[in-house]
């Protein structure tokens, strides 16, 4: 059966990838086609062939490009600024730029709150700043992705409930030495926070895998324009900081306790605007960096894998290589998930899918030593909550490896679509917040705030 | 008959000006309405027609508006602006002065100086 709708996004996708179009370039193109294809159909034409010619009339996608890159002239960062066609987009766009910059401002204020309570932004206060950090940057992008999506007052309401108790257990609960569990909370809050965000991203259609790996993509990408941001507002600080002190004058308590507060409360949301504003800018990035990195983690991971196999040095003698796995076990998932909502779901299995199984199977050998190496732990020393979070940890990773492993198996061999192996993973998402949520709110109370 | 890829080029802007000089239109009808006044001899690869009108705008000689049509689609309607009818009639001059240099020397034994 031939699906006219998903054909046409294809296209669409197609054309935006070349990169010089604008998402209006890319609307008055299909606005063209459909017309094409509508007369067409009403002179008795199918609508299969109707596709077909339309596309053919309307011109390679490699020649297009190169036409409308020399019309603008302007790169796709400053596409962003350009005021918008109409009047009408051109007033909700500057409304919006408002919103977002107001919702920075926010954070910022957000981020002052221990300061008002008398912990400036000090080393000792170090752990306050951390385990709050999610508190103060995530609340921002909560208001804009409710404020964008009209969502109902029960939405709201859930997100400040959530934002609330997890402010109060973060900050009500109390912290012996050695602080493992409140170092737990610093790590786990925010991959809690991520599902409520999810929960906002999607809105009321927050079950369907596809809208779930539309967050996927949507947070790896506020992510990399995150960091990219945050450095750029690093060397502004840096080199304001040089330029003052040349001139006599110490502004390293403003940098510290305003600018850099700000920025980095505020950063995310203004991500998180550059990402539904112009999905297509980074579109393009994504699958590039998935390709560089999932190839070059899997050379690592077979690396630490020989390595311990001829050094016969057990990961359970050492802590330290143990949490060092846990991280790189925690990317590659990132990776493969990145993976996943870069690909076109349609497209059948090449040589790629093989080396994401690859990076899969490799990262369940890794899994698999890190586990033995925690049940060497706990045999040796007993329960702590930071093996216990670990323990939990490894688990979950492991079951979805293998979902993983055995879902890309399937789709390799031609025995199921792909996209249910995405339909396997987006159902099981949940689970990784669910336990981060359980380890933050549950573990300080059960350990004794050790 | 195919026409050069340079004259279509060529071309291209005198006719969309001349087009949007009898009232305001968006793509799709510009390139109807060329195949129409053709006669089919003058097919564009419908694509490109975009990049001219862009250039067109930033040269000031169009302005667009987006519009939504009664079946809910949405449309970037173009409008010829003072400068452009000035470019007009301006290209207008050149074509004329080749067409009747053409027309002259295909007439044989003459070299259409005498007319002058």
């Amino acid at each position: 059966m031939f699906d006219l709708e998903s054909q046409i996004r294809k296209w669409r996708t197609h054309v935006q990838s070349t990169g010089s179009l604008g998402a209006q370039d890319v609307e008055e193109l299909e606005s063209h086609l459909r017309d094409s294809i509508d007369e067409l159909t009403g002179r008795g034409v199918s609508v299969e062939e109707a596709f077909i010619v339309s596309i053919h009339r309307m011109g390679d996608a490699e020649a297009l490009h190169d036409e409308f890159a020399k019309v603008s002239t302007e790169n796709v960062w400053r596409q962003l600024l350009v005021p918008a066609a109409d009047e009408d987009a051109r007033r909700r766009h500057r409304s919006e730029i408002t919103v977002v910059l107001l919702l920075a401002l926010l954070g910022g204020l957000l981020g002052k709150i221990p300061a008002l309570f008398g912990h400036p932004v000090l080393e000792e206060n170090a752990l306050i700043y951390a385990r709050n950090a999610a508190l103060f940057a995530f609340p921002p992008v909560a208001v804009y992705l409710i404020w964008r999506r009209a969502l109902s007052l029960r939405f709201a309401a859930v997100a400040a409930v959530t934002f609330a108790v997890f402010a109060l257990a973060v900050n009500v609960y109390p912290s012996y030495p050695p602080h493992h569990t409140e170092v737990l909370g610093v790590l786990h809050v925010p991959i809690a926070l991520l599902l409520l965000l999810l929960a906002l991203y999607a809105g009321p259609g927050w079950r369907k895998s596809s809208l779930r790996l539309d967050f996927v993509r949507f947070a790896g990408e506020v992510f990399i324009y995150s960091v990219l941001i945050g450095l750029g507002w690093v060397v502004l600080n840096l080199v304001a900081g040089a330029m003052f002190q040349l001139a006599g004058v110490d502004v390293t308590p403003l940098i510290l306790n305003w600018l850099a507060v700000f920025g980095g409360c505020g950063v995310a949301v203004v991500a998180a605007y550059l990402v539904e504003k112009k999905k297509g800018a980074i579109e393009t990035i994504a699958p590039v960096l998935a390709r560089i990195f999932t190839p070059l983690f899997a050379v690592l991971l077979l690396g630490l894998i020989i390595t311990m196999a001829l050094t016969g040095r057990a990961p359970s003698a050492d802590r330290e290589l143990l949490i060092m796995f846990d991280i790189v076990l925690a990317l590659v998932l990132g990776l493969v998930l990145y993976t996943m909502s870069a690909r076109d779901a349609e497209r059948s299995a090449d040589w790629w899918d093989g080396v994401v199984l690859t990076l899969v199977v490799l990262a369940l050998v890794a899994d698999a030593i890190a586990l033995s190496g925690i049940v060497g732990r706990l045999a040796a020393y007993g329960f702590s909550p930071n093996k216990a979070a670990a323990l939990g940890e490894n688990i979950l990773l492991m079951v979805n490896l293998t979902l993983l492993a055995v879902g890309y198996c399937r789709f390799l061999t031609g025995r199921s679509r792909y996209q249910t192996v995405i339909d396997w993973q987006m159902r099981y998402l949940p689970t990784h917040a669910i336990w981060a949520a359980f380890v933050a709110l549950a573990f300080p109370p059960l350990f004794g705030f050790a | 008959m195919d026409i050069q890829k340079d004259l279509v080029a060529a071309s291209a802007t005198p006719i969309v000006l001349s087009l949007l000089r009898q009232g305001d239109s968006y793509g799709y009808a510009i390139i109807r309405k060329v195949r129409e006044v053709s006669r089919d001899r003058i097919t564009w690869t419908d694509g490109m027609l975009y990049p001219v009108l862009h250039r067109l705008e930033a040269a000031g000689f169009v302005r667009s508006t987006w519009k939504t049509a009664d079946t809910g689609r949405r449309r970037k309607y173009y409008r010829i602006t003072r400068q452009g009818e000035a470019e007009l009639t301006r290209l207008k001059e050149q074509w004329d002065v080749v067409h009747s240099a053409l027309q002259r020397l295909a007439k044989p034994g003459r070299t259409g100086a005498e007319d002058v």
